[in-house]
């Protein structure tokens, strides 16, 4: 009776583990998270009011970076929060300059998790917030650097204290990224887009970018990033060309 | 009882060698194949409702996420059109990207909106079929090893 019952218990168990694709382990790799300014931090760039801009350091403070694997894909114009079957993330916060390195330095690598599970990590979410130590203390942001128009060159340190919550698609840019493979490296990139501060002398300026950007013109007039920049509006974190849904505080 | 399971494992033997051979051909038989391919397209906008004109696309197929499928150019419109491998069902993720901003869009492709098929030929089999045929081979193997590594009365 005994064997009768092990002749068709084993079967069955072998096609339930070939058809689940249990196989004991899942296949693992390793994923990388870097942080990038782009050229307009590293390279400079002119403003949408004409002030030639240099970025000496650019501090932000990025916390609670997860990537998830979501099935249907996250549309981060929903503004629903993410949910996915696996979730990987770096533990801690991180303040990055964003312009070390000078003109052609490469992104920067936030950190990276090994053994997580192979898949296409399409959905990102990281918070901007206040660094608690370091010359970013107390601020979530802190940009400086010079300033030149018309002769007048203005040194600056703006700083922004508001906390953000950002929550992204996939990346989108010229390849594809966070497709792990087994015992393979792939990568994300949170991306910041300064031109949404201050603006883009190259593009119209009733384009909706510069439309939206504050420019440099108060900033050369005392103002503090408190008192003209609303995080919420400027859009400032993506995911290369991706946007992300964002809520500040 | 050993008997009535080899019995067993014989009869379901040759019912996997029946769906594994193909039926035999006939004199004057007549193939015809059609195919019905399914356009999509796509219609790339900006938020503010401006057509991302001359936007970049690269179109990804469901079995090769890292490697574009297609590549191609947004109309005036924004919009782009093209005829997804209807052996490729599945997620189709389109990626358009414009003046430093872009987006996906995922479109699923599945049996019912792009096909392929015919008569006269010998066709592929059903996931039922594929299922049954696993199962049998499985079964047959696990009963052979059982009935040779079986006691020998004494």
């Amino acid at each position: 009776m005994k064997k009768k019952a092990a002749f068709i218990a084993i079967p069955l168990l072998i096609l339930v583990m070939v058809f689940t694709g249990c196989s004991g382990g899942g296949a693992t790799g390793t994923l990388e998270f870097y942080a990038n300014g782009e050229d307009f931090v590293r390279q400079g760039f002119v403003s949408k009011d004409g002030w030639s801009i240099q970025f000496d350091h650019v501090y932000i403070t990025l916390d609670g970076i997860a990537v998830y694997q979501t099935d249907p894909p996250y549309d981060p114009q929903s503004g629903a929060d993410i949910s996915g079957k696996q979730t990987v993330g770096l533990n801690g916060a991180y303040t990055i300059d964003l312009a070390e390195g000078g003109p052609d330095a490469d992104r920067l690598l936030v950190g990276s998790v090994s053994d997580v599970p192979v898949g296409h990590y399409n959905a990102l979410s990281f918070k901007m917030v206040k660094a608690t130590s370091g010359p970013a203390a107390g601020h979530s942001l802190v940009m400086i650097g010079t300033a030149e128009k018309d002769g007048q060159t203005i040194n600056f340190t703006i700083t922004v204290e508001e906390e953000c919550d950002y929550q992204c698609g996939e990346y989108v840019g010229d390849e594809r990224k966070g497709i792990v493979p087994e015992n393979g490296t792939a990568d994300l990139e949170l991306t910041f887009h300064f031109d949404h501060i201050f603006g883009d002398f190259d593009t119209p300026l009733d384009d909706e970018l510069n439309l939206g950007a504050v420019g440099f013109e108060p900033f050369a007039g005392g103002a503090q990033g408190k008192d003209v920049i609303n995080m919420a509006e400027m859009h400032l974190g993506h995911v290369g060309e991706g946007h992300c849904h964002c809520g500040c505080h | 009882m050993g008997n009535k399971w080899i019995a067993v494992a014989a009869v379901i033997g040759v019912l996997v060698l029946s769906l594994l051979l193909p039926a035999p051909a006939l004199a004057h038989g007549v193939s015809i194949q059609y195919t019905s391919d399914i356009e999509i397209t796509i219609i790339a906008k900006y938020d503010s409702g401006e057509p991302m004109a001359g936007a970049q696309v690269a179109v990804y197929a469901p079995d090769d996420p890292s490697t574009p499928w297609l590549t191609g150019v947004c109309d005036d419109e924004g919009r782009f059109s093209f005829t997804p491998d209807a052996s490729k069902p599945g997620i189709w993720d389109v990626q358009v990207r414009l003046a430093g901003h872009g987006g996906m869009v995922h479109i699923p492709v599945g049996e019912g909106t792009a096909t392929t098929g015919g008569i006269g030929g010998i066709g592929g089999y059903s996931y039922l079929q594929i299922v049954l045929m696993a199962a049998c081979v499985i079964w047959g193997s696990i009963g052979t090893a059982f009935y040779f590594r079986r006691r020998r009365p004494a």
